[in-house]
C-alpha cells in the first residue's frame, strides 16, 4: 500500500491570523480567506469570511437522469446517508479506482484479522470492494467527479451459490464548491469535501481510516446547522410549482421535562403559497440595481418565511416554537435530520441540496 | 384440545414475557398444587408451552380456558396497542339502573343477534370495570381467537374504551352496547392513547386539580434550583402566577401519561405584515402533533416556565379539560371575534 508520509505531502496549516502576522506569501488560502480576499487588503470586513452563502440560485429542475448513470442514481436515492466531512485527498487519482477497490479490501481482510467484526465467509473474507465514478453529476468545471463506493460480500450462512450483497456503500462528492478555493489548492489536491456512508459503523471506519493512511486527509461529522435545515424548507417549498413536494414536515424538539416533539406538517399548496408571498417583489430588486437573470432567493426571505409559520403556530398555541430547536425537515423530495442524516428521494433537484451540502461541508473542514 | 386452541395456547404463552408467566397463572388459578409444582419457570418457552399443553390434556381443558388466561393477562397488562376512548350519549330514564346481570345478558344477546358468529366474554375486575373479550367470526369461519377485540366499561359512567377493533366491527358494537347500556347513540370521545389507566383517570378527572382561587397562594416548587437570589426575589411573582396558571390548565402532581395530541388546523393565515396571506379566502391547512412520554408534564412545563404563554390557550388546555387529544379546528363562521376557534368533531 502506498504511503505518503514525506513533509511536503502534509498540507501545511496556515491560520489566517498566522497570514497576516507574516508578509510572506501563502502556501495555501484557507476556506475562510476566501470569501475576505478583499480583507488581506483590508477592504472588505472579516465578518464575511467565515458564513454560509446568503443568497443562492433557486433549484431548477436538473434532468439528471439524463446524464447519470440510471442504475448508479437508484443507489445514491431513497438510501439514507450519514454525512462526514473530508478535507482534500493528496494525490487521488480518478484513474487508479480499481488498484484502490483492491487495496481497501486487503485493508478490510488485514483489520479482519486483527479482531474486526465483519460478516465474511472465506479465507480472503470473500469480500469484493468497488470504487466507481458517477459520471455526469457534476457541472462546474472545478467540481472533481463523484466517486461511489461499494462493498460486498456475503452473509454468514450464505449458499455458496448466493451472490455476494451488498452491505455498505458510501460516496465522495463535491457540487457546485467555492471556485477561488478550488483553485487555490495546490496540484495533486482533489476536493471531494461531502462523505454520505451508509452500513454497519464498523466499515465506516475502516475505510475512513484506509482513506486517512493513503491519502493524508481527515474526517470529521457534518452537523446540518440550523441554518442549513431553515434554507432546506425554502428550497425544497420553492420546487412545489413544479414538482408537488406533498407535504412540509418540521419536526422540533422542546427543552421541557420530559422533552416534547412537535410536528407541524403543512399542506403544501398552501406553504407554497405563503412563501410567495414572502418572496421579494422582482420589481424592488430591479429597482436595487440586482441582477434578476437567475431566480436567486435570499437568506431575508427565509427567515420571514420561517418566522410566518411560526407565528402562525403561536396564534394558536402561544407557543414560540423559537424556544426550541428544528431536528428534522422532511418533503416528498427528501428528508434531512440535524444529526446530520440525509435522504433523497427525487433525483430531479438533488444537485440544489448537494451544493448546499457541499458549502456545508467546505464550511465546517478546520483548513 | 383441538389444533387452534393449542396454536392460541403457544401464541399466549410467547407473548407473555418471562417473568410473567408464573403471577399470571396464579391468578388464573385453575392449575392444582400439585400441577404448579411441576412447572419449571426456569425452563425455555417452548418447553414450558409444551408442559402446560400436557396438562391442560389431562384436565380436559378447552379453547374457553386458554381465553380465560388470556384475559387475566390482558386485565393485568393492559398497556399494550391503542386504546381508544367513547361516549355513551342521551341516556334514557332507565340507564341508571342498568345492572351487571342484566348488561351482561342484554350485551351478548344483541351482538349474537348482530354479529353471529361470535364469541363473548364478560367478567368483572375489582375495581367495578366490566372487560369484554371479543371474537369475531362471519359467515365462513368460525371467531377468530386470536384477533380479538377488549372493551373495559364502567356502568354509571358514560365511557367505553376499546382497542383492537376494526372499522368492520365498529356499528355492531356499537349498537350491542348502545342497547345493552339503555342509552341512544354513542360517539367516538377524540381521545386515544397507549396507557389504559392514563385515560381513564383523564376522562374521569382522577388526577389532582387545581383551581382558580381568590386569594392565590403560591403553590410549593418541587425542585428548588439554586440560582442568584436577586433574579429569583424578581422573578419570584410572574413565576408564582405562571406555576398557578399552569397547574389550573393541567393539574397538580402526577399527571395521566397521554402520548400524543393532533390538532388538524384549518384556519385562516392572519398577519398584519403579510398582506396577501391575510387577505386570502382559503384556509391555511396544517396538521400539528404533540408527542412525548407524558404528554401533560410536557405542556405543564412549558407553561410554568415561559414557553408557553400563560394563561394557557384553550387548544391545550381543553386536553384535560375534555379528556380529548383529537381536534379539528375551524374558524368561526360569520362572527366577529377572530381570536375565538370552535373545536368541532
Amino acid at each position: 500500500m502506498e504511503r505518503h508520509y514525506s513533509s511536503i505531502a502534509r498540507t501545511p496549516t496556515n491560520s489566517l491570523v498566522v497570514k497576516r502576522r507574516t508578509k510572506s506569501k501563502s502556501y495555501r488560502l484557507s476556506y475562510q480567506s476566501c470569501f475576505g480576499a478583499g480583507s488581506r487588503l483590508g477592504l472588505t470586513p472579516a465578518l464575511t469570511a467565515r458564513r454560509l452563502n446568503t443568497s443562492r440560485r433557486a433549484p431548477k429542475s436538473h434532468n439528471i437522469t439524463d446524464k447519470v448513470n440510471a442504475e448508479q442514481l437508484a443507489l445514491l436515492v431513497k438510501t439514507e446517508w450519514q454525512l462526514s466531512y473530508v478535507t482534500p485527498l493528496y494525490q487521488f487519482r480518478h484513474t487508479q479506482l480499481k488498484n484502490y477497490s483492491r487495496q481497501l479490501s486487503a485493508f478490510i481482510a488485514a483489520e479482519k484479522q486483527q479482531g474486526l467484526a465483519v460478516e465474511v465467509e472465506g479465507p480472503q473474507g470473500g469480500i469484493r470492494v468497488s470504487f466507481s465514478v458517477v459520471q455526469g453529476m457534476v457541472e462546474a468545471a472545478d467540481d472533481a467527479e463523484t466517486v461511489l463506493i461499494q462493498i460486498h460480500s456475503k452473509p454468514l450462512f450464505a449458499r455458496p451459490d448466493e451472490p455476494q450483497k451488498s452491505v455498505w456503500s458510501g460516496w465522495l462528492t463535491c457540487i457546485n464548491g467555492n471556485p477561488d478555493y478550488l483553485h487555490s489548492l495546490p496540484e495533486d489536491f482533489v476536493c471531494l469535501p461531502l462523505f454520505c456512508s451508509s452500513g454497519p459503523e464498523n466499515l465506516t471506519t475502516v475505510v475512513k481510516s484506509w482513506f486517512q493512511q493513503n491519502f493524508d486527509c481527515c474526517f470529521g461529522p457534518l452537523d446540518i446547522s440550523h441554518t442549513s435545515l431553515q434554507w432546506l424548507v425554502a428550497l425544497w417549498t420553492n420546487c412545489h410549482a413544479e414538482s408537488s413536494i406533498q407535504h412540509l414536515k418540521m419536526i422540533w424538539t422542546l427543552p421541557v421535562a420530559p422533552p416534547l416533539q412537535i410536528t407541524y406538517t403543512v399542506n403544501p399548496q398552501d406553504a407554497w403559497e405563503l412563501w410567495s408571498s414572502v418572496r421579494k417583489d422582482p420589481q424592488e430588486e430591479n429597482k436595487a440595481g440586482k441582477d434578476v437573470e437567475e431566480d436567486s432567493i435570499d437568506i431575508e426571505e427565509v427567515i420571514s418565511f420561517i418566522q410566518a409559520l411560526k407565528s402562525h403556530f403561536y396564534r394558536h398555541f402561544r407557543l414560540d416554537l423559537s424556544a426550541g430547536s428544528l431536528n428534522q425537515v422532511s418533503t416528498a423530495l427528501g428528508s434531512a435530520k440535524y444529526s446530520g442524516r440525509i435522504k433523497i428521494s427525487n433525483s430531479k433537484y438533488m444537485i440544489t441540496t448537494l451544493t448546499l451540502l457541499t458549502e456545508c461541508a467546505l464550511l465546517k473542514m478546520p483548513i | 384440545m383441538d389444533d387452534s386452541a393449542r396454536r392460541l395456547l403457544q401464541r399466549l404463552i410467547r407473548r407473555i414475557p418471562a417473568q410473567m408467566l408464573k403471577t399470571t397463572l396464579e391468578k388464573w388459578g385453575r392449575l392444582t398444587a400439585a400441577q404448579k409444582q411441576s412447572m419449571d419457570f426456569t425452563e425455555p418457552k417452548w418447553a414450558f408451552t409444551e408442559r402446560l399443553l400436557d396438562i391442560c390434556e389431562e384436565n380436559g381443558w378447552t379453547g374457553k380456558h386458554i381465553t380465560e388466561l388470556e384475559m387475566t393477562y390482558v386485565i393485568d397488562n393492559p398497556n399494550q396497542g391503542m386504546w381508544y376512548a367513547f361516549q355513551l350519549m342521551d341516556p334514557e330514564d332507565d340507564a341508571r339502573s342498568v345492572e351487571l346481570t342484566h348488561f351482561k345478558e342484554q350485551f351478548k344477546s344483541h351482538l349474537s343477534e348482530l354479529a353471529r358468529p361470535v364469541s363473548v366474554k364478560i367478567k368483572k375486575h375489582a375495581d367495578d370495570a366490566i372487560w369484554i373479550r371479543i371474537a369475531w367470526g362471519d359467515s365462513f369461519s368460525r371467531p377468530n381467537h386470536l384477533k380479538p377485540t377488549y372493551v373495559v366499561h364502567h356502568l354509571q359512567t358514560p365511557y367505553v374504551f376499546v382497542t383492537s377493533l376494526t372499522s368492520k366491527q365498529k356499528p355492531f358494537l356499537s349498537q350491542a352496547l348502545v342497547l345493552s347500556t339503555r342509552h341512544q347513540a354513542i360517539k367516538d370521545a377524540s381521545l386515544s392513547g397507549r396507557k389504559l389507566g392514563a385515560i381513564r383517570d383523564l376522562l374521569m378527572r382522577q388526577y389532582q386539580q387545581v383551581f382558580p382561587t381568590s386569594y392565590p397562594s403560591p403553590l410549593a416548587e418541587r425542585n428548588e434550583t439554586v440560582s442568584n437570589p436577586q433574579i429569583e426575589k424578581e422573578q419570584a411573582k410572574s413565576a408564582e402566577n405562571r406555576l398557578q396558571m399552569a397547574c389550573e390548565a393541567f393539574g397538580d402532581g402526577m399527571l395521566p401519561q397521554l402520548q400524543s395530541s393532533v390538532y388538524k388546523l384549518e384556519t385562516k393565515f392572519k398577519d398584519h405584515t403579510n398582506k396577501t396571506m391575510t387577505e386570502r379566502e382559503e384556509p391555511f391547512r396544517c396538521v400539528v402533533k404533540f408527542a412525548s412520554t407524558n404528554l401533560l408534564e410536557s405542556l405543564r412545563h412549558c407553561a410554568a416556565s415561559g414557553i408557553a404563554s400563560t394563561p394557557v390557550t384553550p387548544l391545550l388546555s381543553s386536553i384535560p379539560l375534555k379528556g380529548r387529544n383529537y381536534f379539528v379546528i375551524k374558524d368561526n363562521g360569520p362572527g366577529p371575534s377572530s381570536q375565538t376557534r370552535q373545536t368541532q368533531n
